[in-house]
């Protein structure tokens, strides 16, 4: 079960919602720029669930196997980011931002380099612009790529009686009329949550003044 | 800048043409605010006011305020860098109306990804929101989910409460397998797996689920539309949860099968209950066939007997020793024939209780030999009856039956042998004796016979007194044995009690009450050898409608000494007895005549001649002479056949009785 008072509140929800839309904006400016066509990248939802429920939710909606970007950043509220896509997707996703230039071979080869890449520019964009907005800096570690079930993923201890929390993200993709179907993960423990909650009260009050 | 304004507004325009409800566009750098007249109306601004620039707060104004923050912060982020804007908001019109918007939105970014404007179009979604509402309530209501799969792709639509039934999170869209994966049988996919399967031929389907969050085992059916779209088909339908339909189904179902069962047994019980009844009549004519041939039969062995015994009698043996022997050898043919009627009337139980004192010790003793033939070696019989029995008063013949029945009935209970014990002591129940349930106080000989056998539950034991109950095969017991044992012992004015545990053995008891010693001793020994002769002055009336008979037995009286008048029905010695002048001491007839039987006649005799004796003879006694099977008080038998020397002392006995 999820600690009470971790949950999100509405507004604080969409507040960080919106927050993480700039960040994706960002970086479907930079993924446009970078391979110079139509990228749109939006989030329609946010959850803040337990590792375990996230490592399910997953499962339950994607059916492969998960391939995932991760880049651990420390700061006012530590944690660790996973950009996260169906195994099946990347392929067409690394065919997307390499233009269809390239053979299926070759894809294969710079696979890993450009989902990194690809990662690295979303990533960054995202919690970047959380930081900017929520007036904190952040730094970010070197991006690693990951391949394995939902559970592995959220590193779920079935041994362990703790269970971390995830700011768990829907990401849409659209690239060369390719829809792809993503998720960022945020995994914080909860001191950084609180952190990150205070901060995104400010930002609501500076925002929405007397209408709160 | 003209062009743009021209450009700006030719763009609201266009978009109002399409069908907005309003337009705005959000002059970023400028901070300043343009709508088209429906905006404007919606918003209730007044156009003559102006349409263009507006202070961009009023963006909010007619914002429904539950609403305002959210879309303030949907703002803030698109001022902040967001591209896309998609918020759906109530506003309230200067009406007073509540109505639903669906703001869709971008922002445009200079050369320096800053963003500069932000225009979008608002769109009336009320009707919507309505249906989406009716539609949700419809399915959380009726417990029913929703779905659409498209042919081909590898997720379902699915609604809050299609997750909810399956105990999936909910979510817009599912994958297949995910979907499929809740199935305890995957015979028929829930939804079918793309690329692998051809369109269902109906969405009508029962599934078994185990739901995916708490395990629960749910029947789920599915209903819905195939709807085909060119090459490919759509399927929309519903979910629903049938657990209780289908458990309610399975109880109704399992009460038909114990109801046939019942049927069953009850229709087996019939058919036994039948069986014993068709066994019943068939004793019941075995009885009446016995009946009668034994009527007739004795009297020709009266005639064949006594006649022989009068030939003996008178026969010289000397003179033809031969003659004598064959005489003789002819005289047991037909005691045997007798003894076997007498066995055949036993067998149909139409024998008349002559109850007489019985030494309990003597009759048992006396049994051994017919009881040790009877059981089998592989079981060990004891027979002990105490010292110093008490006397009873019984029909010996009778008690042997019983005896012999329940030592029968512990054979049969002991397939594998063990030990048969039958013993027999004196018993004083009551207060000052041993309570014995349902045995009333007194002084009785307890007769009990105890085997090792396989016994009986308290079912069978409440039942084992019932006429026709058996626990042998069909055609092997009568069902009777016991009844007519119990029978006997309350018409002899007893108690039986049974005992009995399964596997241990059973142990019958029975109580008869102990006889007095007060009274004359009744010794009929009907075999009394020595003849007595009778006087002349004693008059006996012999009735008897079968003449052989009848000139039999006046011959045998002529010839002890006695006078003998003679009648072959009760009419005729009615008449004669008017006629005549000395009295008549006794009257000596047959039981069973043509229009007066034997009492009928006794009893007008007795009105004609109070202080008459009545001697019956009988072949077969039925009704006539019993009450409760027992020969009623005062009243005399001897049966036929019989010889010249029974009859003798029996008309002896009784006219020398003092009344």
């Amino acid at each position: 079960m999820m600690p009470e008072g971790v949950a999100l509140g509405d507004l604080e929800r969409d507040a960080l919602t919106e927050i993480v839309n700039i960040g994706v904006s960002r970086a479907a400016s930079n993924l446009r720029k970078m391979i110079g066509d139509h990228v749109i990248l939006s989030v329609p939802s946010i959850d803040v669930v337990s590792q375990r429920r996230a490592a399910r939710l997953i499962t339950e909606r994607e059916a492969t196997d998960l391939i995932a970007v991760r880049q651990d950043f420390t700061g006012p509220f530590c944690g660790r980011a996973l950009l996260i896509f169906p195994e099946a997707n990347s392929l067409q996703l690394v065919r997307a931002v390499t233009q269809g230039e390239l053979s299926p071979e070759e894809v294969i080869e710079i696979e890993r380099e450009a989902l990194v890449e690809t990662g690295n520019v979303i990533l960054n964009s995202c919690l970047a612009t959380m930081a900017n907005l929520l007036k904190s800096s952040l730094s970010m570690t070197i991006p690693e790529l990951l391949r394995g079930s939902g559970a592995m993923l959220f590193e779920v201890d079935e041994t362990s009686p703790s269970d971390g929390l995830v700011l768990f993200l829907y990401i849409d993709f659209a690239v060369r009329r390719l829809d792809i179907r993503g998720y960022i993960a945020m995994i914080m423990d909860l001191p950084a949550l609180e952190t990150l909650r205070a901060l995104l009260d400010d930002f609501i009050a500076r925002v929405v003044g007397d209408d709160a | 800048m003209p062009d743009a304004a021209a450009e700006a507004e030719r763009l609201l325009a266009m978009l109002a043409a399409a069908g907005a409800s309003g337009t705005w566009d959000w002059d970023i750098v400028a901070d300043r605010l343009r709508v088209d007249q429906r905006f404007a109306e919606l918003y209730g601004f007044d156009p003559a006011a102006g349409l263009a620039d507006l202070p961009t707060a009023r963006f909010f104004a007619a914002i429904h305020p539950d609403d305002r923050p959210r879309i303030r912060i949907a703002v803030a982020a698109i001022l902040a860098g967001a591209e896309l804007f998609s918020k759906e908001f109530r506003i309230v019109t200067p009406a007073g109306t509540t109505l639903w918007m669906h703001a869709r939105g971008q922002s445009h970014l200079d050369a320096m990804d800053e963003p500069v404007r932000f225009t979008g179009l608002l769109v009336d979604v009320t009707e919507r929101k309505r249906a989406e509402e009716r539609l949700r309530i419809a399915q959380s209501a009726g417990g029913v989910g929703s779905f659409e799969y498209s042919d081909g792709f590898a997720t379902a639509t699915v609604s809050e409460e299609f997750c909810r039934l399956l105990g999936l999170h909910p979510a817009q869209a599912l994958p297949v397998r995910t979907i499929n994966g809740v199935l305890s049988d995957s015979a028929v996919p829930l939804i079918p797996e793309p690329d692998r399967e051809p369109p269902p031929e109906t969405l009508d389907h029962v599934f078994r689920v185990r739901r995916a969050d708490d395990g629960g085992e749910r029947w789920i059916a599915r209903c819905g539309e195939i709807l085909r779209e060119g090459s490919g088909y759509r399927l929309v339908g519903v979910i629903y949860d049938v657990t209780r339909a289908k458990e309610q189904e399975a109880r109704l179902r399992e009460l038909n099968e114990t109801l046939e069962m019942r049927v069953a047994s009850v229709i087996a019980e019939r058919q036994e209950a039948e069986e014993a009844l068709r066994q019943a009549q068939k004793m019941e004519a075995v009885g009446q066939l016995t009946g009668g041939i034994a009527h007739d039969f004795n009297n020709l062995l009266t005639i064949i007997i006594g006649n022989i015994d009068t030939v003996l009698r008178r026969f010289d043996p000397a003179t033809d020793p031969r003659a004598r022997r064959a005489l003789e050898n002819a005289l047991k043919g037909a005691d045997r024939a007798a003894s076997l009627t007498q066995r055949l009337l036993a067998f149909s139980r139409r024998q008349p209780l002559a109850p007489k004192r019985i030494e309990v010790d003597r009759l048992l003793s006396g049994m051994s030999d017919l009881l040790t033939r009877s059981i089998p070696e592989a079981i060990a019989i004891q027979i002990a009856p105490a010292a110093d029995l008490w006397s009873i008063e019984a029909d010996p013949h009778q008690l042997e039956n019983v005896i012999l029945n329940l030592a029968v009935n512990a054979r049969d209970a002991m397939p594998d042998g063990g030990s048969l014990t039958i013993a027999a002591r004196n018993v004083t129940v009551g207060t000052e004796g041993e309570p014995i349930a349902g045995v009333p106080g007194g002084a009785y000989v307890m007769i009990q016979v105890t085997d090792s056998g396989i016994g009986m539950t308290a079912d069978t034991i409440a039942k084992v007194f019932d006429p026709f109950f058996t626990t042998k095969e069909v055609g092997k017991g009568t069902g009777l044995g016991l009844s007519m044992v119990y029978g006997f012992v309350k018409q002899s004015g007893g108690h039986i009690d049974i005992d009995s545990t399964p596997g241990q053995g059973t142990c019958v008891s029975i109580f008869l009450q102990r006889q007095f010693d007060s009274g004359a001793e009744r010794h009929e020994d009907i075999e009394a050898p020595a003849a007595q002769p009778g006087k002349f002055s004693e008059t006996i009336l012999v009735v008897e409608d079968d003449d052989d008979v009848r000139a039999y037995t006046v011959g045998i009286l002529r010839e002890l000494g006695y006078r003998v008048v003679e009648a072959h029905d009760g009419a005729a010695a009615l008449r004669l007895l008017e006629r005549q002048e000395t009295s008549i001491s006794l009257l000596l007839t047959d039981v069973v005549m043509p229009q007066m039987s034997g009492q009928d006649l006794a009893v007008r005799v007795g009105a004609m001649q109070g202080d008459i004796r009545v001697l019956y003879a009988s072949g077969y006694t039925r009704e006539a002479i019993m009450r409760d099977g027992r020969l009623e008080p005062g009243v005399d038998l001897i049966s036929k056949p019989f010889t010249y020397h029974t009859l003798a002392a029996k008309v002896r006995d009784l006219l020398d009785r003092v009344q």
